[in-house]
């Protein structure tokens, strides 16, 4: 998702805000409320468990090839194989389990996407830091240069770059980081802005607290709940950069299962295997979802007046 | 006002100059030899020299700097490797039809997410609850699975539409294309009217119309809907350049001929010049896009300006 879906998402109030501003519930009363966070957090926990223990779940190696072909009615079929007992979700032209690759794409999506919006967050918030706190020349080379970098197309730079450095695991994490970070920065910048004006920071400046200690100790504290929420809303954007990428042809290189690749592999079958592009792409949105859901939820969660509304 | 438009237009070269300027950064950055990446791999090394004296990559890196900003500046994007012919005279023929899916496109988002926002905030809760689940789902699907699925929805299965091609512009061939573009802008701007419009419905002008009778129907178009014009238009607006992020998959996947695949097809021929002048085109056309919002957001909003 763009930058202004997520600010958009946070200026947006939450359904039954108010209700919760005017008292502070308890734990669980906020979970009851807020079915989204509880189904969605079941959902990534799951998803995190599939990636860690892919290689049990997987009843195939995902790369072991099946070509002896099926028995069925008496004729002998070819792969793809149509989804059965054998092969849950059918397989690919060279027999391999679909199934299989897609638990193991998850496993490459996952990491792909928390390292990559981890690194796109600590990039953009040590600029947005500098640019919020050192007003100057520094300040404005930071937010030009954001300016510029949110008008390129990021998918089609991010191409460029694992193209130019050889498309792999890390090029791919390395070009989705250098294209994703200005969003970032636009979102955290303001908040900077606005908390470094509030009243017990200048009390901590006053008394002479060094830059460094207002940042580490009032600023971020301050701002942590912004960035939790920013983190996750973000994971989703990097897992499909990833797949867009793989499904061009520019991102992580078969053997390695990615779901982008796969859809791409499966193109040319969508009219006679269409389970084979359709499946990996259900997962990917199944990803997706979890992670928006999740976002939203922690959104209305959060939810209090003058925070995220600022 | 005018003082405010005159800055930003000002400000839009210098704007254009750093991208410039950038694109050239990271085309040092890359490693490898330029020459030798253009002329491909199995060239001989005659090839290869006589292409980086051409190209001037034998000179000092200011004046290749210099020589490149000159160029730009006298639109001269250098010429295509694969077709020999100007990059800006092949983009200038295809822009257009890249501008004509994008408006399409946005055109179909703005009247399918205004409408199912409007329908969102004045039917019943569960109505609401499920319009915004579908809107999250619509901003959930890969753009490239998404156009996967048209494909074999409309054109495999029902037969009812090309797959994909170009026909003279306004044809058959737009509609789907244009759908996959639309429906995750769709759904964020059902999204934008729904929240634009339950706060305006919270508020005392609505009360007091509701107290002096009105009826709802009259209410949600006469006096919120006017007002909520102003943040779905400039949702509408910058939601355009996510548009444009979208369009190199959707043109790439759907064979239209825009400047997306233009870009595409640069990329995967190591295209450099024809991939520059994309990439610029792209991001002057962002710039423009988020210039005209925010000119558009001064002009109705006077309040934006004194920030």
């Amino acid at each position: 998702m763009s930058a202004d879906g997520i600010v958009s998402l946070i200026k947006q109030p939450a359904p039954g805000a108010a209700s919760r501003a005017t008292s502070r519930a308890p734990f669980w009363d906020n979970v009851r409320r807020n079915p989204m966070l509880v189904v969605s957090s079941i959902a990534i926990l799951l998803l995190v468990l599939v990636a860690l223990f892919a290689d049990r779940l997987a009843p195939y190696d995902p790369t072991a090839i099946h070509m002896a072909g099926q028995l069925v009615d008496g004729k002998v079929l070819r792969p793809p194989y149509p989804p059965g007992a054998e092969y849950w979700l059918g397989t690919d032209q060279l027999g391999r389990d679909i199934f299989s690759r897609i638990l193991y794409g998850i496993r490459t999506s996952l990491f792909v996407g928390v390292i990559v919006r981890g690194g796109v967050m600590i990039v953009g918030i040590i600029l947005a830091l500098v640019a919020g706190q050192w007003v100057g020349l520094l300040r404005d080379a930071i937010l030009r240069f954001t300016e510029i970098m949110l008008a390129f197309p990021p998918l089609l730079i991010a191409m460029a770059l694992t193209a130019a450095l050889g498309p792999s695991l890390f090029t791919v994490t390395v070009a989705l980081i250098l294209v994703g970070w200005p969003d970032v920065v636009r979102l955290i910048y303001g908040q900077v802005l606005v908390t470094r004006e509030m009243d017990f920071i200048k009390a901590a400046r006053s008394i002479g607290a060094s830059d460094f200690r207002i940042l580490q100790r009032h600023v971020l504290p301050n701002i942590r709940e912004i960035l939790i929420v920013a983190f996750s809303i973000g994971i989703p954007g990097a897992i499909m950069y990833e797949a867009g990428l793989s499904f061009f042809g520019f991102g992580i290189q078969p053997p390695t299962p990615s779901l982008g690749s796969i859809i791409s592999d499966g193109r040319g079958y969508i009219a006679v295997a269409p389970w084979y592009p359709l499946f990996p792409g259900l997962a990917l949105v199944v990803m997706v979802l979890a992670f928006n859901f999740f976002g939203e939820g922690l959104l209305n969660y959060n939810k209090r007046p003058n925070k995220l509304t600022e | 006002m005018f003082e405010y438009v005159v800055r930003r237009l000002l400000a839009f070269p210098f704007i254009l100059l750093g991208m410039a300027s950038v694109i050239f950064c990271l085309l040092l950055l890359l490693p490898g030899d330029p020459a030798r990446l253009m002329a491909g791999p199995g060239a001989s090394a005659q090839v290869v020299e006589s292409i980086r004296q051409q190209m001037g990559f034998d000179q000092p890196i200011p004046v290749q700097f210099v020589n490149y900003l000159s160029n730009l500046a006298r639109g001269d994007l250098g010429r295509s490797f694969q077709s020999r012919r100007p990059v800006l005279s092949e983009i200038l023929i295809l822009y257009p039809k890249t501008i004509l899916l994008a408006l399409v496109a946005e055109l179909i988002a703005v009247l399918v997410g205004v409408v199912l926002g409007i329908l969102a905030a004045t039917r019943h809760a569960s109505v609401n609850y499920a319009l915004m689940v579908l809107s999250v789902l619509s901003l959930s699907l890969p753009l490239f699975w998404l156009a996967l699925l048209l494909q074999l929805l409309f054109a495999v299965d029902l037969r009812l539409l090309p797959p994909s091609g170009y026909k003279n512009g306004l044809d058959i061939y737009i509609i789907l294309p244009a759908i996959t573009l639309a429906i995750p802008t769709a759904g964020y701007l059902a999204r934008v009217t729904n929240a634009s419009l339950a706060t305006f419905l919270n508020s005392d002008f609505v009360r007091t119309a509701r107290g002096k009778g009105l009826k709802s129907r009259r209410i949600i178009f006469r006096h919120v809907l006017p007002n909520a014009v102003i943040p779905i238009a400039s949702a509408a607006g910058t939601d355009l350049s996510r548009l444009f992020a979208g369009i190199l998959i959707v043109e790439a996947i759907f064979g239209w001929p825009g400047i997306g695949k233009y870009a595409y097809d640069a990329l995967s021929h190591r295209d450099i010049p024809a991939l520059i002048g994309a990439v610029l085109f792209f991001g002057a056309s962002v710039l423009l896009v988020n210039l005209a919002v925010d000119v558009f957001y001064g002009v109705v909003n006077p309040r934006i300006r004194y920030k």
